[in-house]
């Protein structure tokens, strides 16, 4: 019951703040985590009227493009593949991984590098399929320190937020994301010249994260928060940041919805271990992907709901995913669908 | 898309496994009912006595979790599908088929699982078969028990707005143990394995509707029973007993607490005017037990959160934990 009180006491501050803004403020959640719990409580429906909150581009399997994931169903025809359970679904121009693994290819679903380890033992060849946010990658760069050959579709969050502001969206905030940021620490967001709060996964964190930025945009206050102090530190996780900086480089990188963005993807920087590289015969035959009726990238940078998207709980469901964002527990459209909205 | 071939989340008790068998299209049934249910039924005799019969397949990753092994779940889970129709369980099958080289060790000791549960419940095994297949053709172990049981009354009466939701214990507590051999987490929890025997025996007379949430959890029945008897369900989020631990494993793997499947839980539908003495019933057994919701007028199952209402939808695809 005290959870109770104190959640309408933020909702009750919020209200009240927000009438002093006198427009419309829009708040993006960066991480699909966010956006989950967001859904879940029915957040958006307690907030007054010009209070909108935004889904971001936070959940991994999401941004991965269509080509990267035709590579790797290319590749998995041919060698051993490991990856996330999540992005066994994701489509890519005329299939998915799944697909291929029922059609007899290689494909094996871990959690972490051990699993990776043990299957290197019966699968030397095997490919890992390195995918999402500062928070994935270090354990890439730790399977690349153990010599396990990786096609790297990881990306980077600062950047992206970059992208974003300079997009169609005006943005007057951002709630950060939890778990990017324990690695990457609070400093990067700093050069981002928008009121930020970091925040955890509760209705509770994300509710005091939209007071606290409320009130930096009344006042125009162009300033980090850091909500989620008893996980994330301002200059992050340094051993993690070391191993990134070791095993890839920074390159641009090709965002699904958004396009590239420059200097917002992590590379192999061992040629003898990145896999685009030990397997660009087979990547050179892969066409360019198809252009879909699906809405994903604009659901991505927050342009459409996805309700807009005429694919939307029509010929994209769950069971029959079209696009990345039906797909992942973190992806909003399957957020959305899961509770009924 | 490649749609003609069986995928994995056909087999996860949601969504694709219903559609999946509406396509199969089964339609002569000769004099038996329920088919949709956890156990068919066939009327015999004068005194409307009803033969229930089900069975179930059994694959589980690992065989041997904390607190049981795939013997567990084998003979408890069809023992629940007949108890759940208002059966007395009278006899069950037990067909095996086993990968070569498995140790008998092993195979011992889920056999020895299976016996210690028939001799304590009373619930003899009565026939059965063993197939050994070649090394790699299947991983390790599947089994399948059919069961049979007789009930004087069947627990599908239509339940009507007013009536109490009873949820016998803790949910998640089977899924949250065996998951954490695969995704290398420490828990103090052990499967809820069991067969409710006692349970529902001592509550039968007063309920009319039993269900197990066994794949796609308490989720995936409260669905079931709205659909099947076109029906609401309205549940206080707050009142689901839940132990802090399968709480805070869901949200750390990002995985929905009422999708998680229980082996040794049931929830049950009795009258306003009974709910409470079924509630301290099935206390008794489990001081987890109590009143989850009621039945409503509309046709939607829905939560009441601590901030608002939602919908609480049918489960739909793998369970898979978040990466991020």
């Amino acid at each position: 019951m005290d959870e109770k009180i104190i959640l309408n006491r933020y909702i009750g501050k919020i209200k009240s703040d927000a009438k002093k803004l006198g427009r419309i403020v829009t708040i993006m959640e960066i991480c699909g985590g966010h956006t989950n719990t967001i859904m879940k409580y029915g957040i958006r429906d307690l907030l007054p009227k010009n209070i909108r909150l935004i889904s971001g581009p936070g959940c991994p399997v999401c941004v991965t493009t269509q080509f990267d994931i035709d590579c790797m169903i290319e590749i998995a025809k041919n060698v051993p593949v490991a990856t996330y359970g999540d992005m066994m679904k994701v489509p890519g121009s005329n299939s998915s991984l799944e697909d291929a693994k029922a059609n007899g290819a290689k494909i094996f679903e871990v959690y972490s590098a051990e699993e990776v380890l043990e299957l290197k033992k019966n699968n030397p060849s095997v490919v890992f399929f390195g995918i999402g946010f500062e928070t994935t990658a270090p354990m890439t760069a730790f399977l690349l320190k153990k010599k396990i050959c990786v096609y790297s579709a990881h990306k980077l969050v600062p950047p992206a937020l970059t992208a974003l502001l300079d997009g169609d969206v005006r943005i007057d905030g951002f709630i950060e994301p939890g778990h990017v940021s324990t690695i990457i620490g609070t400093k990067p967001y700093h050069k981002i010249k928008i009121p930020q709060v970091v925040a955890g996964f509760t209705a509770e964190r994300i509710l005091r994260a939209v007071s606290i930025l409320v009130e930096l945009i009344a006042e125009n206050k162009d300033i980090v928060i850091n909500g989620y102090p008893e996980a994330v530190k301002e200059e992050g996780n340094t051993n993690a940041q070391r191993m990134l900086n070791e095993y890839f480089k920074v390159v641009d990188s090709g965002w699904r919805g958004l396009g590239i963005i420059p200097k917002s993807g992590l590379e192999v920087k061992d040629g003898n271990l990145n896999a685009k590289i030990k397997y660009k015969n087979i990547i050179k035959e892969v066409p360019p992907p198809k252009k879909t009726a699906c809405r994903c990238g604009e659901v991505l940078k927050g342009l459409i709901e996805p309700a807009e998207c005429p694919l939307y709980k029509k010929a994209c469901t769950p069971e029959d995913p079209k696009g990345a964002c039906m797909v992942s527990a973190e992806g909003s459209c399957a957020i959305a669908y899961k509770y009924g909205r | 898309m490649d749609k003609d071939i069986i995928k994995l989340a056909h087999g996860s008790g949601g969504k694709e496994m219903n559609e999946l068998i509406k396509k199969l299209g089964f339609s002569y049934r000769g004099r038996w009912q329920n088919f949709d249910d956890d156990s068919a039924t066939f009327e015999i005799g004068k005194k409307h006595e009803q033969l229930v019969f089900t069975t179930d397949t059994f694959t589980v990753t690992p065989i041997f979790f904390p607190g049981g092994n795939i013997g567990h779940i084998a003979f408890s889970g069809t023992v629940n599908d007949l108890l759940m129709m208002g059966a007395k369980p009278l006899g069950l099958s037990l067909g095996i088929v086993i990968e070569e080289g498995f140790p008998k060790e092993e195979l011992q000791e889920i056999i020895g699982t299976i016996k210690a549960i028939s001799e304590k419940t009373k619930i003899p095994i009565v026939t059965g078969d063993t197939k050994v297949m070649e090394k790699g053709k299947l991983d390790k172990i599947i089994i399948n028990t059919s069961g049979i049981g007789i009930a004087k009354r069947l627990l599908a009466e239509k339940p009507i707005p007013g009536d109490k939701i009873i949820i016998s214990g803790g949910i998640g507590e089977h899924a949250i143990a065996l998951l954490s051999k695969r995704f290398n987490y420490e828990t103090t929890l052990i499967t809820d394995s069991k067969p409710l025997v006692e349970e529902i025996n001592s509550v039968k007379c007063m309920i009319k509707v039993a269900k197990d949430p066994t794949r796609g959890g308490i989720a995936a029945i409260l669905n079931d029973i709205s659909e099947k008897h076109n029906v609401g369900i309205l549940i206080e989020e707050e009142k689901i007993p839940m132990k802090e631990e399968v709480k805070n494993v869901s949200e750390m793997l990002g995985i929905d607490p009422y999708e998680l499947a229980c082996e040794g839980r049931f929830v049950c539908i009795a009258s306003k005017e009974n709910a409470g003495i079924v509630e301290k019933k099935l206390k008794q057994f489990n001081k987890d037990a109590g009143i989850v919701g009621e039945i409503t007028d509309d046709n939607k199952v829905i939560l009441q959160t601590i901030l608002g209402k939602r919908i609480l939808s049918m489960p739909s695809g793998r369970i898979v934990p978040r990466i991020c």
